[in-house]
Parts: C-alpha cells; sequence; structure tokens
C-alpha cells in the first residue's frame, strides 16, 4: 500500500515534466508538418518559467481562486488514477477541475473569455456522457468500478471495447483543443475569439493554468493506456499512436461551430460508445 | 409522570397541530409584531418538536375510534371545500372530481364502515428523515418568510391576500406535511394530502392576479387527480380485502393483488412530485411569493410524492412496476435537465432542477437494490437544502435588484456579496464533489449499471445539468475589481435564515460520506430487507464504501486557504482592465465600453448560451408529454398482463 501512495505521489511530480514535453513535442510536429521550423522541445517549460517570473496581474478577487481550484483539482485526479481509486468519482473531480477554469473565464467581463468559456461548457456536456460511458464499460467487463482492477485485468480492454476506444479518441481530440474542437481556446493564432477561455489570465495565474494543461495531457493519454494494460510497450505505442494521430486529424480540419461538435459528439460518437455498451451487455 | 410512549404521542400530535393552531392565531392577529412572534414561535416549536420526535426513536400511536370517525368527518369535510371552491372560481372539473371523490367515500363508508379505518400513526426511520426535513428545513423558510412578507407587502399588488392569511398557510402547511408523512391510515393520508393540495391553492394564488388565479387553479385540478387516484387505490384496496393502511398494503400476503392500489398511489405520487406529463402545476406555482416556492420545491409538496413513492418502494420492488417506475422517473430527469438549459428566468431553472432530481428520486426507487434507495434518500435530503437555501437566495436577489433574469445577475456581487456567495455555495452543493447532491448523483449511476435504458437517461441528464448550473455561475461570480464591497441591508430573520441554511449546506456537505454510512445506508437496507435484490448490487454497494472519500478534505482545504491568501494579500496595484473588444473608454473598471473603429463608443455585452430551438420549453414537451403519458398508460397495460 505505502509503496503505491509513493508511486502516485512520484507520478504528481512526473505527470507535468512528461506533459509538458508532449506539449513541446506536440509543437515540434506540428511545426514540421506547417513547414516551420518551430520552437525547440523545451519550450513549454520555459513559457511556464516566464510566466511564473512575471508580475501577478488581475482582473478580480475570485479568478485566482479558480486558478489554483484547477490545477489542484487535476493533480488529485491524477493521483487518485495511479492510486487506482473509483473511476466514477475520478471522472466528477476531472468535471469539477475543467469547470473552475470555465468559472475562472465565466467571472470577467470580456466577451472573449465569456464566450471561451460557455464553449468549453458545451464541451464538457458534449463529452461527458462519452467518459461515464467509457467507465461503464470497464465496469462490464471488469465487475468492478476500481481503476486497478483495470490494471489487473488479463486481456486487453480494447479486444472488447474497440468502439468506446474510437469515441474515447474524440474526447482526447476536445481536451487538447485540436481542430475541428479547438473552439474554446486555441494554441494557434487563427483563433477569431483570441485566447477564449484563458485570455484575461496572465503571469503566475495563466501559468498554473499552463502546468494544469501539462498535468491533463499526461492524464488524457495515460488513460488511453488503460485499454492495454497487459504489455506496456504496446500500450506506449498505443498512446504514441494517439498523440500522432491527434496531430494529424488537427493539421487536416478546419474548426467546426460549437453546435455542430457538440450534435456530432450526442449523435455519432455516443452511438458508437452505446454500440459497443449493448453488446457488453449482451455478451 | 408521563411514560416515555405517552410522552412520544404528546409530541407527535403537536408537531402535527401545533403548527396549524399557531397558524390559526397568526390569521387572527392583527398587529404585525405579535404575528411574527407567533410565526417565530411555531417555527421554533415544529424544529424542537422535530428533533425531539426523531431523539425518542420510532414508535406507534394507536388511536381510538373517536379518531377514525372524526377522520371521516374530516374526509368529507375536505370533499365539500373542494366542492365549495369549484362552485366559487367556477372550476367544473374540480367539482366533478369532487363529486367522484364523494361517491368514492361514500361506497368505502358503506363498505368498510368508519371504525375499520383506523387512525394509526407510525415513527419508523423513512418518517423520521421526512420530519427532520420538514420540520428544520421548513421552519427556516418560515422564519425567513416573515422578514420576506414585510417586504413584499409593498412590492404586491393591491388584490393580494394579507400576510395574516399567508402565514396560516404557510406555517399549517408544516403541520399537514408532518402528518402526511407519519400517518399510516390510507384514509388519513389522503385528508392530509387533500389539505397540502388546498394549502397550495390559497399559498400560490396568493397575489391574486390573473396569472396567479390561473396558476392556482391549474395546481389544484392537476393535483386533485392525484388524491382522486389515492382515493381510488385506498377503495380497489378495501376491495381486495385490504385493512386500510400502508403498512398493509406493503406486507400484503398477495402481492399481485395489491398492484393496482399500489399503481393508483404511485400515479398520485406523480402529479405531486410534478412528474412529465404532470410538471406543469409546480412550473406555474413560481408567480407565488418566494418562501412558497421555496417550501412546495424543497421540504413540503413535491417532497411527499417522492416520499410515497420510496414508501412504496418495498412493496412494488421485485415486480415489473419497479422497471416502469425507474424508466419514468429516469425520462423525468433527463428530459427536465436539458429543457433547464434554455430557460433564463432563475425561478424556471431551480424549478426544472427540481422536478429533474424529483425524477432522479423516483428513478432510483424503481431500481431494485439498496444502493439506488440509498441514493434517493441522499438526493433527497441535500436536495431539501440546497434547493430552499437557493429558492431564498433568488428571492432576496429579485427583491434587491427587480428581476430574475439569470442575465441580469452580472455584478451582483458587489451589491450583494453575503447572499450572491450563499447562492454560489448552493449551487456547488448542486454539483460538485464532495457535496451530498454529487454523491447521491454518483450512487444512482453506478446503481444503474444493470438496468441500461435508466442508465442512459442518467448519463444524459447529469451531462446536461452541469450547463445550466455553470452558466448560472459564471453569470452570478462575473465581478469587477473593487476596494470593498456593500453591506447588504436586509431584515435579520431572512439574513439569519439565509446564514442558517448556508452553514447548513457547507457543513452537511462535507460530512456526506459520513451521512452515507451512519444514517441512510443502514435505513436502506432495513427497508428493504424483505426485498430480493438485483444480482450484483451489494458488489456494487461495497465500490461505493471503498471510496477513498478522505483524499478530497485536505485538497479543499488547500484550496480554501490558497483562496483566502489570495484575497488578502494583492492589492489595487495589480488589477488591470479586462479586454473588451479594443481599447477601453475611460478607466473605470466596471464599465463595458470600449473604443474601436471611427473611434466610436461601443458597450461589450455577451448573454448566454440557451439554445433555444434546441431545448426550448415548447419544443421538447411538445413530444416529451405525449411520451410521459405513454409510459403512465404502460404502466396499466403492464399489470394488466399479469
Amino acid at each position: 500500500m505505502n509503496s503505491k501512495v509513493s508511486l502516485a505521489l512520484g507520478a504528481v511530480v512526473l505527470a507535468p515534466v512528461i506533459g509538458g514535453f508532449i506539449r513541446g513535442l506536440d509543437r515540434v510536429i506540428t511545426a514540421r508538418m506547417q513547414g516551420r521550423v518551430g520552437p525547440p522541445l523545451l519550450q513549454p517549460f520555459y513559457d511556464i518559467l516566464k510566466l511564473m517570473r512575471k508580475e501577478p496581474v488581475v482582473v478580480n478577487r475570485i479568478q485566482v481562486t479558480y486558478a489554483y481550484l484547477h490545477l489542484i483539482l487535476m493533480i488529485l485526479s491524477t493521483f487518485m488514477l495511479v492510486m487506482g481509486q473509483d473511476s466514477l468519482m475520478l471522472l466528477f473531480i476531472l468535471a469539477f477541475s475543467s469547470l473552475s477554469l470555465v468559472l475562472g473565464g465565466m467571472s470577467v467581463r470580456s466577451p472573449f473569455s465569456r464566450i471561451g468559456a460557455q464553449r468549453e461548457i458545451v464541451m464538457m456536456v458534449a463529452y461527458e456522457p462519452i467518459l461515464i460511458l467509457m467507465v461503464i464499460g470497464f465496469y462490464l467487463i471488469n465487475g468492478n468500478f476500481q481503476i486497478q482492477s483495470i490494471y489487473n485485468s488479463p486481456r486487453p480492454l480494447l479486444l472488447s471495447m474497440p468502439l468506446l476506444f474510437l469515441a474515447y479518441l474524440t474526447v482526447v481530440m476536445i481536451k487538447f483543443q485540436k481542430s475541428p474542437f479547438d473552439l474554446a481556446t486555441s494554441h494557434h493564432a487563427h483563433q477569431e475569439i483570441v485566447k477564449g477561455l484563458t485570455l484575461e489570465f496572465a503571469g503566475p495565474y495563466l501559468g498554473l493554468i499552463e502546468i494544469a494543461h501539462c498535468y491533463e495531457a499526461a492524464f488524457f493519454l495515460a488513460l488511453v493506456g488503460l485499454f492495454w494494460t497487459t504489455h506496456l510497450a504496446i500500450a506506449f505505442f498505443l498512446m504514441a499512436a494517439v498523440f500522432v494521430l491527434t496531430i494529424v486529424v488537427d493539421n487536416l480540419c478546419a474548426r467546426l461551430t460549437t453546435f455542430w461538435m457538440f450534435r456530432f459528439m450526442w449523435t455519432a460518437v455516443l452511438g458508437l460508445a452505446l454500440t459497443n455498451i449493448v453488446w457488453l451487455y449482451w455478451r | 409522570m408521563l411514560t416515555g410512549s405517552e410522552f412520544q404521542s404528546g409530541v407527535l400530535l403537536a408537531i402535527i397541530a401545533g403548527p396549524i393552531l399557531l397558524g390559526m392565531a397568526a390569521w387572527a392577529v392583527r398587529a404585525e409584531r405579535i404575528r411574527n412572534v407567533i410565526v417565530m414561535t411555531a417555527a421554533v416549536l415544529t424544529a424542537s418538536l422535530g428533533l425531539l420526535l426523531a431523539r425518542g426513536g420510532p414508535f406507534v400511536f394507536e388511536a381510538g375510534p373517536l379518531a377514525a370517525h372524526a377522520a371521516t368527518a374530516l374526509e368529507f369535510g375536505v370533499i365539500a371545500t373542494l366542492a365549495t371552491i369549484g362552485f366559487r372560481f367556477r372550476i367544473w372539473t374540480v367539482v366533478g372530481m369532487s363529486l367522484l371523490q364523494f361517491a368514492m367515500a361514500v361506497y368505502e363508508l358503506l363498505h368498510s364502515g368508519a371504525e375499520q379505518a383506523g387512525a394509526a400513526f407510525v415513527l419508523d426511520s423513512l418518517s423520521t428523515v421526512l420530519v427532520l426535513i420538514i420540520s428544520l428545513v421548513g421552519s427556516t423558510i418560515v422564519v425567513f418568510g416573515i422578514g420576506y412578507m414585510h417586504r413584499h407587502e409593498h412590492h404586491a399588488p393591491s388584490s393580494a391576500a394579507t400576510n395574516g392569511r399567508f402565514f396560516f398557510f404557510l406555517t399549517g402547511f408544516l403541520g399537514l406535511m408532518n402528518g402526511l408523512v407519519l400517518t399510516d391510515s390510507l384514509k388519513w393520508l389522503s385528508i392530509f394530502w387533500e389539505c397540502t393540495t388546498l394549502c397550495s391553492f390559497f399559498l400560490i394564488g396568493h397575489d391574486r392576479t390573473t396569472e396567479a388565479r390561473q396558476n392556482a387553479r391549474r395546481a389544484l385540478v392537476i393535483n386533485m387527480i392525484g388524491g382522486l387516484s389515492m382515493t381510488a387505490a385506498a377503495v380497489v384496496f378495501a376491495h381486495e380485502g385490504g385493512n386500510g393502511t400502508i403498512s398493509g398494503l406493503i406486507h400484503s400476503s398477495s402481492p399481485v393483488a395489491i398492484l393496482l392500489p399500489i399503481l393508483l398511489l404511485l400515479l398520485a405520487a406523480f402529479t405531486k412530485s410534478a412528474q412529465l406529463p404532470f410538471q406543469s402545476w409546480l412550473l406555474g406555482a413560481m408567480v407565488a411569493p418566494t418562501p412558497v416556492s421555496a417550501l412546495l420545491h424543497s421540504s413540503t409538496m413535491v417532497k411527499a410524492g417522492s416520499y410515497l413513492v420510496l414508501r412504496l418502494a418495498p412493496a412494488f420492488q421485485d415486480t415489473p412496476l419497479a422497471i416502469m417506475v425507474a424508466l419514468a422517473g429516469g425520462f423525468t430527469f433527463a428530459i427536465t435537465s436539458a429543457i433547464a438549459i434554455s430557460q433564463s428566468n432563475a425561478k424556471k431553472v431551480l424549478a426544472y432542477s427540481t422536478i429533474a432530481n424529483l425524477g432522479l428520486i423516483v428513478a432510483c426507487a424503481g431500481i431494485n437494490s439498496p444502493l439506488a434507495y440509498t441514493a434517493a434518500l441522499i438526493i433527497l435530503v441535500y436536495h431539501a437544502v440546497s434547493k430552499a437555501l437557493l429558492f431564498l437566495c433568488v428571492g432576496t436577489i429579485e427583491q434587491q435588484i427587480g428581476s430574475r433574469n439569470i442575465d441580469d445577475m452580472g455584478g451582483i456581487m458587489f451589491k450583494m456579496p453575503l447572499t450572491t456567495t450563499i447562492a454560489i455555495v448552493g449551487m456547488i452543493s448542486m454539483m460538485a464533489p464532495p457535496f451530498g447532491m454529487l454523491v447521491g448523483k454518483w450512487m444512482a449511476i453506478v446503481a444503474a449499471a444493470h438496468t441500461p435504458v435508466v442508465l442512459m437517461l442518467l448519463v444524459l441528464g447529469s451531462a446536461l445539468t452541469i450547463f445550466f448550473w455553470a452558466k448560472w455561475m459564471g453569470r452570478i461570480t462575473t465581478t469587477s475589481y473593487h476596494d470593498h464591497y456593500a453591506i447588504e441591508s436586509m431584515p435579520a430573520t431572512m439574513k439569519g435564515a439565509l446564514v442558517l441554511l448556508g452553514v447548513t449546506v457547507v457543513v452537511a456537505g462535507a460530512s456526506s460520506m459520513a451521512v452515507y454510512k451512519q444514517w441512510l445506508q443502514p435505513l436502506a437496507v432495513s427497508a428493504l430487507a424483505n426485498v430480493t435484490a438485483q444480482p450484483g448490487s451489494e458488489a456494487l454497494m461495497k465500490t461505493v464504501d471503498d471510496y477513498m472519500s478522505w483524499a478530497m478534505y485536505p485538497i479543499l482545504a488547500v484550496v480554501a486557504i490558497v483562496g483566502l491568501a489570495s484575497m488578502i494579500t494583492w492589492g489595487k496595484t495589480q488589477v488591470r482592465l479586462p479586454f473588451l473588444c479594443g481599447e477601453n473608454a475611460g478607466s473605470d473598471s466596471k464599465s463595458f465600453e470600449f473604443r474601436s473603429l471611427m473611434d466610436g463608443k461601443n458597450t461589450a455585452q455577451v448573454t448566454s448560451y440557451y439554445f433555444a430551438p434546441w431545448f426550448g420549453e415548447a419544443v421538447i414537451t411538445r413530444w416529451a408529454n405525449p411520451v410521459a403519458f405513454l409510459i403512465l398508460i404502460s404502466f396499466f397495460a403492464r399489470i394488466s398482463l399479469i
């Protein structure tokens, strides 16, 4: 038990570093695809260090609390994941983390930030059922809601829930703010709502959010790994494949509207997930 | 010296009759100051009697034949009152229904005689939960009402009824509800049921505007359908040889024969807890002054319906009715959560959220497992506190800013920091860990893992609830920087009630897992002791028990410290203006004006997302009501096949 706690604490320390590398690699690959040289691999770390040294600037009092809440709940989620805790509760804590950022974006009077925040809510509503169904899928296979039971599962889950895996890929696309779903905020300079959701965060507080995003990158790729827990090498390959795929799709697609995203998720993707769930029931 | 059970019986009678009698006194008194003292006494008395009754533990109170005769007399009295109201306001459906009810009451009297009716009051663990909700949350709302109605008198239309009458019905409601959850006799249940219907009719119609009258009538008609169905249930049950008590119905030796009376009682419960397609009366009820909406939506009235469903659950679980009940509840939950997204009226959002949560309770009662039953109880308790709080906050905000439109609520943090903070606490408690509502929802989804269709409805519904709460919370937390906040002025009773409920929400929310383990889980397990739970339900319960709930608290403590520290430490020099859409016009941090093309001044304005073409009230109810109606019809079809 103690070794598990120390492993989880180690993961909490390492996750942002891994996440930072993932995001750096993302920017390098994207640049190469677009025929640019792009930033160095360590750029996300430089960004965060620079932000942390800046003067703390705010628009109102409550904003700061939300930035901390976002990061701290993300850390808790990572901790719970490695501890192998209840997967459904994990999703709720994860949702509360995203919600904190949304509320931070809503608490200012800038229209860009508010529009971004509302789009982020729609995105949450769009992907939340898919995540819950994925967890239900885990339950139906393992007979247990604990993530620990997935770690111990004798057979790769991907073989039993291929359609849920596909559905989960779209969730990853949304969480990483990749086209066609980069609605609320974007790393690229082509957003009509400027920086959207995170527009009014600055200095160290934006730094906190950037760190939380590093956690997110590591967390959601780690969830990909849950689909193949029997061989670590295959799990890594799966994660790498998903990572490259998100970048390719990001560069192939144009951004679509918010409601299109919602409808797509609640019809096509939800349909995929449901088909898989029905199959699991009748197995 | 009184013996223990005599004392208990005295408390039981006092908690029913006390609020009603004190309410009468409040109506009779003209001077506002004396009336306030009486109302305050009623509230404190009801609350302390509730605690006293809960401390005493379960017991049975056998009333003599006199009480049975009194019940018969009261029954005819209530029917006569309903008929009179029908004639007086020309509502012919009400007249018709009261005539039908009269016929059934006469038939029952001739068929079984008055003596058999029995008048036992039973205090068990389920009614204890309800009595605590009614007497504690309900009394707090009544206290709030003292200050609120004093202000309301100045805003209200000249047609409004007197405050004395208002407080009679408001405090009387608490006594009637206590009676409703404590009685074991179907006859008394039916009497209290109709009396709460009457109370809500007068309270909704309080302002006597055209809209208020119309909505009061609708509430009366729809709830009378339920009352009629309940009387019919009693007649059918007597016909099957039953003894006219709820416990007799639950422990009946012929489970198939009692399905029809149970179904009729469920129908009554559905009307009272505003399940689809009966939701319109509860939506109309918000024309009433805020304490009424708070009372109807949280601790009384609608909770009578969910109480009855939970009370009957041991009887219908394990029968084909269970899955239908779960389906009807789940459908209501998902549909009303979707409609809530399209609403900009704060009270209407709250109303739809109430219906959704009642649907969730009903859905849980229909899932065949102790875990689901526990989830239903958790939602019942926590919803009562949080929703009372939110309604009172909206009422206070409305009196201050003169609007109940959510889009008008930007910047209220500065004007009314206390109310806004408490409202935010209330909203967080509706959706975030570790508060009870989320714990309940979590358990509901876990428990539904083996009922795919219900599961789907719950999953979609809970995703949709995030949407409207987040939108609203974002709106009311919108602030500019202020050096200091205004100090709100409001009557001590209103402030006291808000703070009390706010503290309760936080304390009860933080201890939700303890409440689950110590109180509600044992209750559910013992209530369903005689029912065969669906396979796998024990393993699911264990999943919940294994949850590492402590991990949440250090995290929240860190957030609280960081939040407070950040509020205290930084100063004005760090504040910058938000980016509107160009250069800010002037240096006022509260301004929405900016300069863009041609140096002209523009105002930045963002409304919320409503998605009205897809989630609009009319758009959805057009098909959802017929579907819900079909589900109800299929209930009857299903039991006729047995």
